[in-house]
């Protein structure tokens, strides 16, 4: 009887023992699954998260053609046309503020500053009523080799000695290409020249030669590393009342913010 | 001895898990602090303290310091928070949930350090030192989600 009774109780030991491993199996199984279809939703999710990062960006297109350029020259021209310009100054030389723009002109994110932020309605009313003007300053962020980085700086000045800067400038901003590839080249370079409304290429040409533009790339970036400059676009607004800076994409409120700050 | 051999093993299991929530949870912090302070920089436009000169500012300049128009800082900051939540999940979902978002951050961390080391060719200290918390994270998240539930009910 006795033996019988433990055999009972044994039998039954044995199969509590292996529903708690059959359930204990299956919970590990479900956990498996649930992670296993974590792993690919996470996957998943990283792979669109690359391919917006990787892809269109800023609409970074390069060195525009035919009715594009069209557009965008004649969109430039009348934001600019009638403000005077001087080097690197758009704007009246007696205007009680001055902005300096630190830029660098493969940075993205002074594209968007310059066209989606608030530089071009700054441009349109206040630097247009000869209230402000704006200095651009080259310092170096995006662009990766510092040759380069002179070279195109250089010919944007070098439009500057026909007073047409800020045309090369704001040329280059809309036709910028993706950043890090290579894409400032001669021919980019030239095109955009092309594109400027008036600008005599021989001239600016034998202009990209000489070494006081050179120079004064170096000494932008000298100004910029002593005025604490550590990223683009750095805006510096210097007024009757003092200085005020900024060192994001600012918006055009922001602008008229500083603006009114130092004046 | 069997009960007093299982309710060790139990015990051990409980002290382990805790330790773990304890470690996920220290990094976490660590993590919202980094990925706060480069929101708060951002949108006050302030300058990012940079020990390696020229570092910083070329990341930030860079199209990569946004997905589509969001400071990447902004979601790495949101990663944090939620895997800090999940530390606070005793459930499945804390375990699995805080798992996937680890597993998400370092995805993109590890695109993001591809990025800075052969596109962008500059590095940032705070960027690189949140793709660490975020592989360490994500190993301790993959563990906590993985193994046996501690018996504790």
């Amino acid at each position: 009887m006795a033996s019988r009774t433990k055999q009972k109780e044994e039998a039954r030991a044995r199969r509590l023992a292996e529903e708690r491993a059959a359930a204990e199996r299956a919970r590990r199984d479900r956990r498996l699954r649930m992670v296993g279809g974590v792993v690919v939703l996470a996957i998943a999710i990283v792979a669109v998260a690359i391919a917006v990062s990787s892809g269109g960006g800023g609409g970074a297109s390069g060195l525009q053609k035919g009715a594009t350029s069209s557009k965008t020259v004649a969109s430039v021209s009348s934001l600019l046309n009638g403000i005077p310009q001087s080097g690197a100054t758009l704007g009246s030389p007696n205007a009680p503020v001055t902005m300096t723009y630190y830029g660098d002109l493969e940075c993205p994110i002074c594209r968007d500053f310059t066209l989606n932020g608030g530089l071009s309605p700054l441009i349109s009313h206040e630097v247009r009523a000869g209230k402000v003007k704006i200095v651009y300053r080259a310092f170096e962020t995006a662009t990766r080799d510092p040759s380069v980085f002179k070279t195109q700086q250089v010919a944007a000045l070098a439009a500057g000695q026909q007073n047409r800067f800020w045309n090369y400038t704001e040329l280059f901003y809309h036709e910028q290409g993706t950043e890090g590839t290579s894409y400032v080249t001669q021919a980019y370079l030239q095109g955009l020249a092309r594109q400027v409304p008036g600008m005599n290429l021989t001239q600016w040409e034998s202009a990209r030669n000489n070494a006081a533009l050179a120079a004064q790339v170096a000494s932008d970036g000298q100004a910029g590393t002593t005025a604490g400059v550590q990223g683009t676009p750095t805006l510096v607004f210097t007024g009757p009342k003092g200085q005020a800076a900024i060192g994001t994409v600012a918006t055009y409120p922001q602008l008229q913010q500083a603006v009114k700050k130092v004046s | 001895m069997t009960t007093v051999s299982a309710t060790g093993t139990a015990r051990t299991g409980a002290m382990t898990d805790r330790r773990l929530r304890i470690a996920i949870l220290v990094l976490a912090l660590i993590g919202v602090g980094i990925a706060g302070y480069l929101t708060y920089v951002h949108y006050q436009g302030l300058k990012v303290l940079c020990l390696a000169s020229g570092g910083c500012e070329t990341v930030q300049a860079s199209r990569y310091a946004k997905l589509d128009g969001v400071p990447v800082a902004v979601l790495g900051l949101a990663g944090y928070i939620g895997i800090l939540g999940s530390v606070a999940l005793r459930s499945e979902l804390g375990r699995v949930g805080g798992f996937a978002i680890a597993l998400i951050g370092f995805g993109f961390s590890m695109y993001l350090t591809y990025r800075e080391l052969f596109t962008i060719k500059a590095i940032c200290q705070w960027c690189v030192s949140s793709a660490v918390l975020m592989t360490i994270l994500f190993v301790l998240t993959a563990v906590r989600a993985l193994r046996d539930e501690p018996a504790t009910a």
